[in-house]
């Protein structure tokens, strides 16, 4: 979870400003989860303190870019680093034969098996839009999200048509959008 | 191919956020979202939801290594380094080793007598004799400041070093600003420094020498291990 106390946004304009401690504070706080990610998505440790470090590297370099205006510091933090995983992925072409039973369970987690006004409360609402959708809808983004799979990949993998597969995702995007929105 | 209808957009730049696209069409939002702001608030939008799914994992922590490379990478002298030197730098236990050592004294009486001085002159120089870490009264090497500000080193003793590795001379003037490397050194030769090079020398700056890797550290401060360390005292000239 992201922890509320914490000035993301605050410790990347630092950064901007050339403070080393503000780096090593965001370091601190999210360097572990940051790497759960990496290591989810490339399923090597080494690869993802690799992964970690150029990350890290980009936020230093760039922090001067974070723009409050635009979106959350956290935001920021995971897509540099979901890019250069993806990245990583893309260069390598394949993927490493990983135990996906945990995706899979939280495909099979439809509106019954959250607990919904729970979830709002929490803030969670991703969580409970996805609930709402159909699981061939659901399933799909997971992998793209948890795996870094592309279409071809994600249809390779669900032994599903290209073109399905595409339309799943943008309609379960869609959808998405519509329920976030609330 | 990029859709102008807003929830269209929204949906495509979704997929790009998740990695899903094509690298043209990939390269073609990234593009979009370097350019146009609403886009990228569209993207930081998704990323901050997904952050959700980011959170279910649980976390790994890094190596202890880790850290220091990123920092290393970056240019940053390294807060454990930093520590070092401070631990240098506070020691009183090294003042004393340093000053205290039978040896020392020997060598100050020696080196007054060699140091070529001009009476005429300003009378403050610097002798620091550098030992080996946490060892007392075994002399390596000795720095002298002449009055003019020439730095001379000089080794005491002979003591070979690996054939892929260098040593390097460097000096501590202010903790906060870190070390700074005064060149690399023949083991068991000397070297003279003009003042322009090595700067104002006060007492208790530090000096030490370093095995670093085959012509020097990769990085604007020691990497390797500490041979020989010591203090700047003042010598009071005739």
């Amino acid at each position: 979870m992201a922890d509320q106390m914490f000035d993301y946004e605050g410790q990347l304009e630092s950064c901007a400003r050339g403070d080393e401690g503000a780096f090593q504070r965001l370091y601190r706080q999210e360097s572990a989860k940051m790497l759960g990610l990496a290591l989810t998505l490339l399923g090597q440790r080494e690869e993802a303190e690799d992964c970690l470090h150029d990350a890290f590297v980009q936020i230093w370099r760039n922090a001067d870019n974070f723009q409050r205006s635009l979106g959350s510091g956290r935001a920021w933090i995971y897509s540099i680093l979901r890019y250069r995983a993806l990245n990583r992925l893309r260069t390598r072409g394949r993927h490493l034969d990983q135990d996906d039973s945990f995706i899979d369970r939280l495909a099979d987690e439809g509106p019954d098996a959250t607990d919904q006004l729970h979830q709002q409360r929490e803030g969670r609402h991703l969580r409970r839009c996805l609930g709402n959708l159909e699981r061939a809808r659901r399933h799909p983004i997971l992998l793209a999200f948890y795996r870094g799979m592309t279409h071809d990949q994600i249809a390779a993998r669900l032994v599903t048509p290209l073109g399905t597969i595409k339309g799943r995702i943008r309609a379960g995007l869609r959808a998405l959008q519509e329920c976030l929105k609330v | 191919m990029i859709p102008e209808q807003p929830e269209e957009r929204r949906a495509l730049i979704g997929e790009y956020v998740l990695g899903l696209l094509e690298s043209s069409d990939a390269a073609e939002v990234r593009e979009l979202i370097e350019s146009n702001q609403e886009a990228a608030r569209m993207a930081l939008e998704w990323e901050q939801h997904l952050l959700e799914l980011s959170d279910e994992l649980s976390e790994q922590t890094p190596s202890r290594a880790l850290w220091l490379r990123i920092q290393r990478s970056l240019g940053h002298v390294p807060i454990e380094q930093m520590a070092v030197w401070r631990h240098w730098w506070d020691s009183a236990g090294l003042w004393r080793l340093t000053s205290g050592a039978l040896a020392l004294v020997v060598l100050l009486s020696w080196l007054s007598t060699s140091l070529e001085q001009d009476p005429a002159l300003a009378n403050e120089s610097f002798t620091a004799v550098l030992q080996p870490p946490r060892e007392a009264a075994s002399p390596g090497w000795v720095v002298q400041v002449d009055m003019n500000g020439t730095l001379r080193l000089e080794a005491l003793v002979d003591q070979p070093i690996p054939e892929d590795r260098s040593l390097q001379f460097w000096t501590l003037a202010d903790p906060e600003q870190g070390p700074r490397s005064l060149g690399l050194i023949q083991p068991g030769g000397s070297v003279t420094l003009s003042a322009d090079q090595i700067g104002v020398v006060q007492a208790g700056q530090l000096f030490e020498l370093t095995l670093e890797p085959a012509g020097g550290s990769p990085l604007d401060r020691p990497t390797g291990e500490v041979l020989y360390i010591g203090r700047a005292v003042m010598t009071v000239g005739s």
